[in-house]
Order: C-alpha cells, then structure tokens, then sequence
C-alpha cells in the first residue's frame, strides 16, 4: 500500500467522476425505452444496497484492500484466488473503458487517427498520473471535477436555450406498465452493474480514506447524484431526440449535443463531450488499473506499487486492442458475456457470500472473546 | 520474489507470478528509465540471458546499481585565502598593522590610510582605514577624526588600553561602535564597507559602520505598477529594504534575521516573518536549505531561489518574487516569510501558491467587484495565452466540421494563399513575436521605438499581404501576447510562455485529444508540485474552502477573517470580524437618520 491520503471531497469527486464514466454516453436501459431514465433510477437504488454491502465489509476490515480481506475471509489459498480474479477484472474493465473511449474518440473527432496511437497516448497519461502517486490522481480529480460541473452546465444551458428540448417524447410515463421498467434493471445485462456496482473498485481504496467514518455517507451522496444525472441525461435524451433515435444511435449524447444551435454561431459542440468523457474515463480507467495494480502488490508482495504500474499500463494497452475485432464486436462482449458471467458473480454474489462470511466470522470471534 | 517461489503449493503460483513479475522487473524498470540512459537494455537483455534464474536479479540489481550511481568525485580546493593563514589577531605595533592590511588587501588602491596624532597630551599614533567610496568621508571626518584630533582633555593614557576605552567612551561620536582583536573580523569589517580605527600599542581595532556612498533612491517599481497603492519599490540596498517592510509593520513580533551566503561575495541575505503567525516548520525549513546553499558567488536573488526551491524541475514557479514592499508586507500578514537578498530588488516570498501568481498589489486597494473581475481576466488571459494558438491549429487543421460555417469560409479564403502548414505558420509568428520581445526588452530605449515599428510594420502589413501569413494567424498570435501581458508577475508568464510551444506541438499532432491529453498531464504535474510542504494547487485541490475567498474572486476585506490554512499555522483568525459592520445603532432606532421631509411633501 502507497502510503497517501485522500480527502472525502475528493472520494467524492473521484467517485463522481467513475460513475458517469462510459455510462453518460452510451444508451443506458434504453430497452425499457420511454422509461430508461425510471429503470436507471431503479438500478441507483439497488447500487446504492450494494455500496452498503461493500461499506460494510471495509468496517469489518478497516486496514485492509479488498484483495487482502478476500484472504482473511476465505483462507489464504481461495482468497487468493479470489483476490486475483478481482484484479483480472479490473485490469479487463479499465481495458474495456480505454477501447470505449477510443472508439468514441475516433467516431466522433478524428477518424484518421489509429487505434493503437489513441489508446498508447491515453495509457501513457493514465500511467504518469499514477505514477505522480494516488494523491496527486485524487487532487487532479477534484480540479478536472469542477471544470467537469461547469462543462455539464454550459452544455445543459445550450440544449435549452437552443429549444429541442420536447418533453412530450417522455410521455406516457410507463407506458407499457413496470413490467418493462423492472426487466432492464434486473434482467442481463443488469442495470445494476454498469456502472453502480463498479463501485467496488473503491474497496480497494477505501483504506486511504482519511476520514473513515464519512466513508459511507460521502459515497452514497456521489451515487445519488451521479445517477441521478445519468438518470437525467436518460430523459433529456429521449426529450431532444425522440425513441427511436436514442435507440440506433450508439452514443446518444453526442447526438443531443450536436443539435446544439445557438445563434446560428454555437453549434456543433460535440467537443464538449468527447473533452468530458476524455477526462471522466481517464479517472475511471485510471481507478481501475490502480486497484489492478494494487491487487497485484498486494497477491505477490512486492513491496514497490509503482515499478507494477507501467507494465500493467503495457498489458491495458494490448488488451484493449486486442479485445476486440471492432466497436460492435465489443458492445456485443460487454453486454451479453462479461456483464452476465464474469460481473454479475464478482460485483453482486461474492461481495454477498464475502459480507456473510465476516459476518460470521465476527461473531465467533466476538463470542470467543 | 522469494516470498511467491516459497508458496509452491498453488500451481497460480508458480505461472502467474512469472507473467507479473518478468513484466514489472524487466519492462518496468526499462520503461521508467530515463531517456538517454538506453544502452541499459543491452545489458539486461544480457543479464537476462546469461544468468541462472536464481542469479538474475542479484545481476540485475548490480548493474542497475552500476547505471544509477555515478561516480562522483569531491571537487578540492587547493587554493586558500590568503587572509586566513598569516595572522591571527592584530600587533600592538601600528605600522605594522596598516602593512599586514595593506598586504592583505594587495595594495588596493582604492584603501584609504589616514594616519594621525590623537588630541590629547600623549599624542598617540592612530590611523583610520577605510575603502573608498563604501564609506561616507564626511561622517568619518566629523565624528572621528575631529574628535579624535582636537580633543584636549587629559585622559587617563597610563596605557594604550585605557586610552582606547577612554577614545570611545569620550570622544568618537559614531552611533555604533564594535571593538574586536580578531583579524579576520577587521578584514571583514573591512571589506564590507566599515571604517577600522587603529591606535598605536593597543592590539584591538574600533569598527565604526559608517556606511555610505552612492545607491539608487528609492523608485516607482518597473514591473508591478499600481494606480491607487503605493508608489515606491525594493532598491538594491537591503538595509534599506529592510526598513521600508519594518516601517509598514510596527509589531515586536517581526523578526529579522540575517545570514551571509556566498564564499567570495559574503552577501547577505535576511529573512523576515512574524514570530507566532509564520508557520515554524515552514521556518525550519527555509533555514535548513538556506544553509545548504554552497557558492562562490550570490548575485541576485535567483540563485537563493534555485538553490531552496520545490521541484526543480518544474516550469512552474515555486517561489513567489516581488520588488513591492507593500506585497511583501501582505504576505507576511499571511503567514509566508520573506527573503531579502543584498543587492537586488527582487524580493523571494514563500511558499508560494499557484492562485498567488494572479494576485496582483492593485487587487487590494480597489473595490472588490472590480478586483474580483479583474483577476478573472488575469487568469482567463493566462489561459488563452497557454491555449489560443493550439485551439486554432487543433480546430482548423483536425476539426474544421466544429467551426461555424461562416466563420471557416472566411478563414479557409485566407488562407489560401499562404504557402505554409498551419504548425509551422503559427510557430513562424509565434517565434517571431519572441523576438519582437526579447529585441525591445534588451534594445537601448532610443531604438526600441524602431524595433517596434519595424516589426509592427513587417508583421503587420507585410507579410500579410505578401500572403506569407493569413491575418487570422496574426490576429491569434498578437492576441495571445497581448492576454500574456495581463499578468505582473514574470515568471509566471515566462512558464506559460513556454508551455504555450508544448502545447501548440501537441495540438498539430493530435487536435483537440492533444490538448485535452496535455492538460491532464499539466494539471496532475501542477498539483503534484509542493512549495515548502503547502501543496502548490491549494486551496483547489485539496480543496480548502475557507480560503477560496481570495482566490477567483476576492471578498470584501471585512470577510477575510482568516488567514490561508496551510500556510499561516499559529494565529489562523484575523482581528476584527463582521458582527460590527455597518453603522452603529441610534437610541431612538434609526428615525434620526430618515429625512426630515414632511410626509405632506410632494
């Protein structure tokens, strides 16, 4: 462990920043259509249970990583193992969020650009930042945090202002009952997982918290407000595009943002986004190879965080090339196999049998003492 | 690595480890390796190959041993002082004192000997030394020499001793007066511009400060003008400087305190604080690496600031500098300490926050609407200055589909004509703008009105309408220059000033991705840099939000009730609060301060 400390702001903002990652782009529980921005807010309600369940098991292990109490709860050789494929997946799902961005990327601005040179450059900054030490990731977040509140508003006054925003395409509310509502959210790919329960990467840096006792209500409010701005930008979406196409489009902000016409002078500020999801995945991405990394000193015992960081950053590059042939191919992996199979039991089954176990096991020990 | 070969029992062991391990021993360590140092990766590759598995890493560590350390040898000194060897203390005899001094010194010419009779009935040899030009020659006339020489009294001249304390105590009527046997102390006294007397069969010398000679009067400041603030500025005298930041703070709590830096020169340099609000770590500190400073020569205070400044590697200023009193004394008042170095205006103030740089004198003496707006501007005008020209190359030359229509017809009919890449047409005006600069700061002033119109007039016109370069580049460039210079202080504009190439190479590399890569790296750079232990980027990250009220926008004095928190560590509240505010309350309520108009009145 790096020896740092992280203020509840920043937890906030990093957090924060983490949720709306990907998420704010791409179309979110867009198969209960009308009522994405509903069955997203349902899903906020389950992540919010599941943040709880992680909170609890870094009270029972205030110290510790989650690699690390995956061991003391499951004996050293399973919780190693189980340890280890934590960080697998967080290695895979900071991959994943590089490939995502670069393909936006690539779409939106520059066609021109090769894949490989898009995703080196972003790991590269990704691993100098981290490099700089968790600290300094965390006082960049909270700087990149407030440029990143300004952008929304800007952005949000232009939608406005420029007038296509219809609330009428939000109607009828629930219009084929909750049936569809509650499919999203708790069918796969869960709603639930993407990106709520990713919150679990932050087990892993919780122990640097400085004040652990606002540990919990700081990441509950991060999770409220950032869903209910995912939630938000759910509907505004629908509100300026209309169903149908939210649903063919495969990043429905950038289409919302485009319609941006403002005295015939501002327009086209798909910019805007792409800078947005440019920093918000650089935070995401960047948590997640530092719980990889972290995972990784912690299962082999080194001693060093920072010698790690550059060759998972090599590894991060690969396999996000690697992962698949194109962007369409990805969605598909990510949606059907990986949310379903490699998620759904490491974000939401384990974390449960991992909380009952130190339940019990703190019982005994309570009553043997 | 021992530790993961002892758990042999789980076969992840035995693979896992070997992937992650190989990777961060061999990549790692080749990837952060420092460029220039790549002949390292023969030698691992070597190490690698050559080694048993249990060998390598003890090879490896060897060999990145052998890379890291470079030998250095311990520069000697053959040479030494001359001063030091010879004597010890002063002779008694005074001939032969004036010669060991005038040896000493090599027979200056510039050392004055004035040997005389004291008044009195002995009738004593002394002589008065001093160099020319340090000394004012009339002070030492009046209150040394004419006492010395037509005081009649009889003293008590059983000794040369007596005689002496008898001359200082009776007749010398200089304010300050040491004594000392030392010789190396008289040399010193000597050397920095004191006058020594000697007196003949006594083996102490007088050390009279009675400095003088020509030094600048004090001035408006060159570089931080201010309309309603005062108008005077740091000269190179640092007695002087001393006494106008002493002047302004009539506490018992200011403290100076001064050390010699320097082998050769001896400069010294003064520290200034206020003793309970200056933060005593911070203090420690400064002092520890004040003392570290070891060279020959101190001129300027840059060196100081070289020598004792967080990341030296940074572009970014580390120490805050000013040539206005009136700046030192707020920031003392904060809590930050003050070097003041002999010889120079600049005046080093630590430690120093990024936001500081933006706070300019004027800021305080106008109201703080206008303030608040005005700092903005500043730090708006440092932004544009970093990232208008790159915002032009990365728009016009990536993303033309962002540009308004309107707006990209006319500037793609501009620059039709011109022959060059955009980067390089930019980069053409931006290096010749540096010119223009540097031209009319180092020109003597009559020709700097030439300089001016000829690159105006070059720039301008011509190359315009040769179609050399397209008007909207100029327009950007004199655009950017012109925000760069709303600024006061120097060295923050000199840090942007090369940023700015940094990041216009990024933008035509990349676009806006450039840009937005650039800034993060700028950012998480910037907040990782620490001046004396205060983060540089405080109070945004950390956030402290008691303290952003002198920041993007100051507020009304009344409400600045505390002092920055990392900073001053002591005293964090100011005197005065605004429970008080506003006019006092009447006896009978407010009904004398309404209008006495009749209520019948129209």
């Amino acid at each position: 462990m790096e020896k740092a400390k992280i203020s509840s702001i920043q937890f906030f903002l990093l957090l924060f920043m983490f949720e709306l990652g990907t998420a704010v782009v791409v179309a979110r529980g867009i198969e209960a259509r009308k009522d994405s921005w509903l069955s997203i807010l349902l899903g906020l309600s389950a992540g919010l249970i599941l943040f709880l369940v992680y909170h609890r098991l870094f009270r029972y292990y205030p110290s510790l990583p989650l690699t690390a109490y995956a061991r003391k709860i499951f004996g050293t050789y399973i919780g190693w193992v189980v340890g280890f494929m934590y960080t697998i997946l967080f290695l895979y799902t900071s991959a994943r969020n590089v490939r995502e961005f670069s393909e936006v990327l690539i779409t939106a601005t520059m066609p021109e650009i090769p894949l490989l040179v898009v995703i080196v450059l972003f790991v590269l900054t990704i691993c100098y930042v981290l490099l700089l030490g968790i600290e300094v990731f965390a006082r960049t977040a909270e700087i990149l945090g407030i440029f990143l509140i300004f952008v929304g508003i800007i952005g949000n006054l232009f939608v406005y202002v420029t007038g296509t925003v219809d609330p009428n395409n939000l109607k009828p509310v629930l219009e084929y009952g909750w049936k569809p509502v509650l499919e999203t959210t708790f069918s796969p790919p869960l709603l639930v997982i993407f990106p709520f329960a990713e919150a679990i990467v932050f087990a892993m840096l919780f122990p640097y918290l400085n004040r652990a006792e606002v540990v919990k209500k700081a990441g509950l409010a991060s999770l409220i407000v950032s869903g209910l701005i995912l939630s938000y930008t759910a509907a505004l979406n629908i509100a300026v595009l209309g169903v149908s196409e939210v649903e063919r489009s495969p990043f429905p902000l950038l289409a919302t943002v485009g319609k941006i016409n403002f005295l015939e002078f501002i327009q086209r500020l798909d910019a805007l986004v792409v800078i947005t999801l440019l920093i918000t995945v650089f935070f995401k991405a960047g948590i997640y190879l530092y719980a990889s990394v972290t995972g990784m000193v912690d299962l082999f015992r080194l001693k060093n965080h920072r010698q790690m960081i550059l060759p998972a950053g090599l590894i991060l590059v690969f396999l996000s090339v690697g992962i698949a042939e194109d962007f369409a191919e990805h969605s598909q992996e990510g949606f059907t196999i990986f949310i379903t199979y490699f998620s759904a039991p490491l974000l939401i089954v384990l974390p449960l049998v991992m909380l009952m176990i130190a339940f019990i096991r703190h019982r005994f020990t309570k009553q043997r003492n | 690595m021992s530790l993961i070969h002892s758990q042999k029992g789980n076969a992840a062991h035995q693979v896992f480890p070997f992937l992650f391990v190989s990777l961060s021993l061999g990549i790692g360590r080749f990837l952060g390796l420092k460029a220039g140092k790549v002949g390292i990766l023969l030698v691992y590759v070597k190490a690698l190959s050559y080694k048993g598995k249990a060998g390598v890493k003890l090879e490896m560590k060897k060999v990145w041993n052998k890379l890291r350390k470079k030998e250095k040898k311990p520069i000697e000194y053959t040479e030494e002082t001359e001063s030091n060897t010879n004597h010890q203390k002063l002779e008694t005899n005074l001939e032969e004192n004036i010669k060991n001094i005038q040896e000493t010194l090599g027979y200056s010419a510039d050392i004055i000997v004035r040997t005389f009779k004291i008044g009195s009935s002995s009738g004593q040899n002394a002589a008065v030394i001093f160099i020319n030009g340090l000394v004012d020659k009339e002070h030492v006339g009046n209150f040394i020499i004419d006492k010395v020489m037509n005081d009649h009294r009889e003293l008590n001249s059983s000794t040369a001793g007596t005689l002496f304390t008898g001359m200082k105590e009776q007749m010398i009527t200089v304010a300050e007066v040491e004594e000392t046997q030392e010789w190396n102390k008289t040399i010193q006294a000597l050397v920095s511009g004191k006058t020594i007397l000697l007196l003949n069969g006594w083996d102490q010398a007088m050390i009279c400060p009675l400095k003088g000679g020509a030094t600048r009067a004090i001035s408006e400041p060159s570089s931080e003008q201010s309309i309603r603030g005062p108008q005077e500025s740091f000269i190179e005298s640092l007695h002087t400087n001393v006494a106008m930041v002493r002047r302004r703070i009539k506490s018992a709590h200011l403290r100076v305190e001064s050390v010699k830096i320097g082998e050769i020169t001896e400069t010294e340099v003064t520290i200034m604080y206020l003793k309970g609000i200056a933060n005593e770590k911070i203090l420690t500190e400064l002092k520890e690496r004040l003392q570290k400073v070891k060279v020959d020569e101190l001129i300027g205070s840059n060196t100081i600031e070289e020598w004792i400044r967080d990341g030296p590697r940074s572009v970014w200023p580390t120490i805050y500098n000013t040539q206005r009193p009136d700046v030192v004394v707020g920031e003392l008042m904060e809590g930050r300490i003050a070097v003041l170095v002999d010889g120079t205006p600049n005046t080093l103030v630590l430690p120093a926050t990024f936001i500081e740089f933006f706070q300019s004198a004027e800021d305080y003496y106008m109201h703080w609407s206008i303030a608040s707006f005005l700092r903005m501007l500043r730090l708006l005008g440092i932004s544009s200055t970093l990232f208008f020209p790159s915002f032009y190359i990365a728009f016009l030359s990536f993303h033309p589909d962002l540009i308004p229509t309107p707006l990209l017809i006319s500037l793609a009919a501009q620059r039709q004509e011109v022959p060059f890449p955009l980067f390089i047409e930019v980069l053409l005006l931006e290096l010749t703008f540096e010119f223009l600069r540097e031209a009319g700061l180092r020109m003597p002033k009559q020709v700097g009105q030439a300089v001016s119109i000829v690159g105006a007039l070059v720039l301008g016109e011509a190359a315009v309408s040769a179609g050399i370069v397209s008007s909207a580049t100029v327009i950007i460039v004199a655009a950017t220059a012109i925000a760069s210079f709303t600024m006061s202080n120097h060295s923050m504009i000199d840090a942007v000033r090369i940023l700015r190439f940094v990041m216009i190479i990024l933008a035509s590399s990349l676009g806006l991705y450039g840009i937005g890569l650039g800034l993060i790296v700028l950012i998480a750079h910037t907040s990782s840099l620490r001046s004396f232990g205060v983060p540089y980027l405080t109070p945004f990250a950390p956030l402290i939000f008691t303290d952003l009220k002198d920041t993007l926008i100051r507020v009304s004095k009344p409400f600045m009730s505390t002092r920055p928190r990392l900073i001053a560590q002591k005293k964090v509240s100011k005197t005065g609060n605004t429970d008080t505010l506003g006019p006092a309350p009447r006896d009978r309520q407010t009904q004398e301060n309404h209008s006495q108009r009749d209520s019948n009145e129209y």
